[in-house]
């Protein structure tokens, strides 16, 4: 109890900080810092990649978004509809009339061009798109009587007016090595003066069907195409996958065969998608003779093709459930059966909610599968049921990007900006309902 | 002599046990095999009815496993044969006309770790006599949460709470919660497996008292690790030591008077 005791305690604490092990911290300090080095440098270069692939898709794509289109009073003029004057008793004269004359001349007249001008009447043509007919003809039908009078319509202006429009043609360029002529660039810039140019939303790009004219060409068909399909997958995929899953985790014996059948449906997960266009093609189509081009064979395949996926993530999810659940429904008198559909499956759900809308996904974007079986078709009309042909979005982009002209090359880069949208719902879809279904335990 | 230790360490349990009261269940020569390896060995075990029954020994020596046999949960283990007879009343409970599903009904189980389900606490009492179709309408089934809760001594914790999520009670409280909904299915025997082992000491001395007050309803079998525990709550003792039942009888002759070295060994801290 002296200074001298304590004096000797702190010169042994002194010595002992001195006298400190090498326990090789700097060494480690180091490598760990190295590590997370490594760590940053690879998620800033992925997020490099992928603002590198966004923007360069936003920026092709936007535009797609919206439509040049020309607003001028159009004359409904009777000698053109119909020159025979039979509407009364054959309304199919206005169905088969010869509206892109009445568009032409519509815009002729905005313009001060008389239709007997033959050579400005081609330009005329090449202005204003031909697609203008169903709009003309809509109206047409819904009233009749508006012909033999003038209403302002709006027309859609022909793709190589719209790239113009949008700025996406260099008009220093000779006018014989560009599409649109310094008249017709004339023009626009006197319509737009007018204020009759308008670049409203292109709803056309969500409902209409394949067209060799751009601005006509559309996601329709693709888009319901491919709802079909996803709701082929869910609704036959989703419940197949679930039994069986749950058969194998739970109700089957471990033995032999169902280390085999795990074993395949692993190794059918890792099939190549085309496979399956090839299996889908061989069975559905030639042996059931199913009609080709059709989303009910499309979703067939991808159900298949999804299938293991949903078996893979449900297995997973069904073991993840503690065992401790499981015994404590069995040890209140629960069958099997009560334990699995009262405690297990809805614990497992979130997973297999993820799972399903994971593979749901995958399919929405399945390219290969569809090729083979005759999905990549030019369908203009709207499929009615499944069994009608139709396409797929990815398959529709694939065909856009087979296209020459400029217009097409803005409404690829727009259906892909459609496609990751939806697949962005689909993974947030996931993931809010993963995070509302999960409990703890 | 007996009755001197039985004041001292048996305060809870109450010595006058019936000595030849009839057995509830019967385990006539059973052995449990895992696979290839026999984890129990001929155990002959009578439990009485309205008694507590407690199971002890070192770790691995069968005392899980024949309490697990005795509701058939090591069906659920793969592998797992049993060989030998357990009865419960007159009835063989591995005879193939026995539905396990009655059997569970009729013989509980609490387990070590308190296991709720993720679900509200009444949902968790209420799940064992659904199933089961014990009650009619909805008041019937509302009165047997109530007085599950009340038996199991939660009551008083969990009335205003009823509909929030079991799994939010305490460990002690999630144990309680346990034993109330086994025993609102009204099982005939309650087997606890080491019910106490996840619990600090106040929660312990709860599940103590109130396997002393259900003893009057139901016949209770226990393992535990503790031999305090098993003085305080059984009036039975079995002592298992690697697979074999090495001794068994009244608690206070095990604790005071073993007739077996190993037992006393085991009760002296010597071994296990």
């Amino acid at each position: 109890m002296t200074d001298a005791a304590m004096n000797s305690t702190s010169a042994a604490m002194g010595a002992r900080t001195t006298s400190r092990r090498d326990f090789g911290l700097k060494k480690r300090h180091r490598a760990e810092a190295l590590f997370r080095f490594y760590g940053v440098a690879a998620i800033t270069i992925g997020l490099l990649f992928l603002v590198l692939l966004l923007g360069s898709i936003i920026s092709k794509g936007y535009t797609a978004f919206v439509q040049t289109s020309i607003t001028v009073p159009v004359e409904f003029t009777a000698a053109i509809i119909d020159k025979d004057n039979k509407r009364a008793t054959d309304p199919k004269v206005l169905v088969s009339a010869n509206y892109p004359v009445v568009a032409r001349n519509a815009v002729a007249k905005a313009l001060g061009v008389s239709p007997d001008d033959k050579a400005a009447m081609k330009d005329i043509a090449q202005f204003v798109s031909d697609g203008s007919r169903s709009i003309l003809r809509q109206i047409v039908l819904a009233d009749p009587s508006v012909v033999g009078t003038t209403r302002p319509v709006t027309l859609l202006a022909a793709a190589d007016i719209d790239s113009a429009n949008k700025g996406q043609i260099d008009l220093s360029v000779t006018e014989d090595k560009r599409k649109v002529s310094d008249l017709q660039v004339a023009w626009l810039n006197t319509l737009k003066s007018q204020g009759a140019i308008s670049t409203p939303f292109n709803w056309g790009l969500l409902t209409f069907g394949a067209s060799s004219r751009p601005e006509t060409a559309g996601l329709g068909v693709a888009l319901i195409g491919s709802l079909y399909m996803m709701a082929i997958v869910l609704f036959s995929a989703l419940p197949i996958g679930v039994a069986a899953s749950v058969y194998l985790e739970e109700f089957a014996k471990k033995n032999r065969f169902t280390d085999f059948i795990e074993v395949n449906i692993n190794n059918l997960a890792a099939v190549p998608s085309i496979v399956f266009g090839l299996l889908g093609l061989a069975v559905f189509i030639n042996f059931f003779g199913l009609p080709r081009s059709a989303p009910i064979v499309g979703g067939m395949v991808l159900a298949l093709m999804t299938l293991p996926t949903i078996i893979i993530a449900t297995r997973a999810a069904l073991r993840s459930v503690p065992p401790s659940i499981r015994s404590a429904a069995l040890g209140i008198g629960a069958s099997k059966m009560q334990m699995v559909f009262d405690h297990v499956l809805p614990l497992a759900t979130p997973g297999i909610l993820t799972g399903t809308i994971i593979g749901l996904a995958r399919a929405l974007g399945e390219t290969a599968p569809l090729l083979l079986i005759g999905m990549v078709a030019f369908v203009a009309n709207t499929p009615n049921t499944p069994f009608d042909p139709a396409t797929a979005l990815p398959v529709q982009i694939y065909m856009w990007t087979n296209e020459a002209e400029r217009a097409f090359v803005e409404r690829t880069s727009g259906a892909i900006i459609v496609l990751l949208v939806f697949l962005a719902l689909m993974n947030i879809i996931a993931i809010v309902l993963r995070r509302r279904f999960e409990r703890r335990w | 002599m007996s009755q001197d230790f039985a004041s001292s360490t048996a305060s809870l349990a109450s010595t006058n046990a019936i000595p030849n009261a009839p057995p509830k269940m019967t385990g006539d020569k059973v052995c449990v095999f895992y696979g290839e390896k026999q984890a129990l060995f001929d155990v002959d075990l009578k439990i009485v009815a309205n008694q507590v029954t407690s199971l002890i020994g070192p770790s691995g020596c069968g005392k899980s496993t024949f309490l697990r046999s005795l509701n058939r949960m090591n069906d659920t283990i793969e592998g797992c044969r049993v060989a030998g007879k357990i009865s419960l009343d007159e009835d063989d409970i591995y005879d193939p006309s026995i539905d396990v599903v009655e059997l569970r009904a009729r013989v509980g189980m609490v387990f070590q770790k308190p296991n709720p389900f993720p679900k509200s606490i009444y949902e968790n009492v209420a799940y064992g006599p659904r199933i089961h179709g014990i009650t009619k309408n909805k008041a019937e089934m509302d009165e047997l949460v109530h007085s599950s809760l009340r038996r199991a001594g939660l009551w008083n914790e969990a009335k205003d709470r009823l509909n929030e999520p079991g799994t939010g009670l305490s460990g002690g409280q999630q144990q309680r919660l346990c034993i109330a909904r086994a025993i609102a299915t009204k099982p005939e025997v309650l087997l606890m497996d080491e019910p106490c082992s996840a619990l600090d000491p106040i929660a312990t001395a709860v599940i103590e008292e109130l396997i002393d007050e259900l003893r009057e309803n139901f016949t209770i079998v226990i393992v535990t690790h503790s031999m305090q525990q098993a003085a305080r709550v059984s009036q039975k003792t079995a002592f298992f030591h690697l697979g074999k039942l090495i001794e068994e009888g009244k608690t206070e002759d095990i604790f005071t008077n073993p007739r077996n070295k190993q037992t006393q060994d085991y009760i002296t801290g010597r071994i296990g």
